[in-house]
């Protein structure tokens, strides 16, 4: 009896010095996984339509329209491949300075994918152009 | 007779570390997770000069779903413009970058709209892309 009240009034502490280590590889582990999303890409400046419509009225612009043919594009209606798109705009763009001259419509239909897209107007940047888009416009007509 | 005095171990109570340490996790993945759009599944296209984001406020993902998320938080395609607006406010232009995150396989339909949106914000639009290894 006595040896038992004896034990009972020991404090058994479990080992908690490794705790605080533990719990920082935890904090450590979980920022390296938080961090592992891309970050990586391209800027991109395109302008405000509003600038775009002052800029349609003082010059023509070049367009390009991109098909849902992902070898083919159209540049101001001429068919050309895509990688033939560099060399043309070059020589379309040779001499133009100002802004407002090197800006390219890109065109594209409804169903081109975001890869091919970025293809594109990373080719017509490259050339020095700049991208400004022009989306396919839905009208719903009501008939009486 | 001489006493001795006692010693007594003065140790670092070590107990309530695990604990502070555990509160600091859950603290700081709960802030992690309020701005984190890492759960959403998309797949980034792929492009040969790519440069690095940097900080930015403002997120927007085309999910594979084509679903949009502004900020982890899904929204409707009407919603897009003013919240990228409510949330660029008057910032000024280094800091009204726009990050771009859109599924590879997303069409135009879906993704035009919204770059139309952060150019009619004043944002500046950065694609999040995949960098491109060019084969000799």
């Amino acid at each position: 009896m006595r040896r038992a009240s004896r034990t009972s009034k020991l404090l058994i502490e479990p080992p908690t010095s490794a705790t605080g280590d533990i719990a920082f590889n935890l904090i450590i582990f979980f920022l390296v996984c938080a961090s592992v999303q891309p970050d990586s890409g391209r800027q991109q400046d395109i302008p405000r339509s509003e600038e775009n419509q002052q800029q349609k009225e003082d010059a023509k612009n070049i367009e390009v329209a991109i098909t849902s043919n992902l070898n083919a594009v159209s540049i101001n209606g001429d068919m050309l491949t895509t990688s033939q798109l560099p060399a043309k705009l070059g020589a379309l763009l040779i001499g133009k300075t100002r802004p407002e001259d090197r800006i390219v419509i890109v065109k594209s239909k409804m169903d081109t994918p975001y890869f091919h897209w970025i293809d594109i107007t990373a080719a017509i940047e490259k050339s020095g152009g700049l991208v400004t888009i022009q989306r396919e416009e839905e009208q719903t007509i009501e008939v009486p | 007779m001489k006493i001795t005095r006692k010693k007594y171990a003065a140790t670092v109570p070590s107990m309530a570390m695990g604990d502070i340490a555990f509160n600091l996790l859950i603290f700081f993945v709960i802030l992690a997770r309020a701005t984190d759009d890492s759960h959403l599944q998309w797949e980034p296209a792929e492009a040969v000069d790519v440069t690095t984001g940097g900080v930015s406020t403002v997120s927007v993902v085309i999910d594979i779903e084509n679903k949009y998320y502004i900020n982890g938080q899904q929204v409707g395609i009407a919603q897009i413009a003013p919240q990228i607006d409510e949330l660029l406010g008057n910032a000024p232009i280094e800091e009204r970058k726009v990050l771009l995150k859109v599924h590879r396989n997303a069409t135009a339909n879906h993704f035009e709209p919204v770059i139309e949106a952060v150019s009619e914000a004043g944002g500046q639009l950065f694609h999040i892309l995949e960098e491109k290894r060019e084969s000799k």
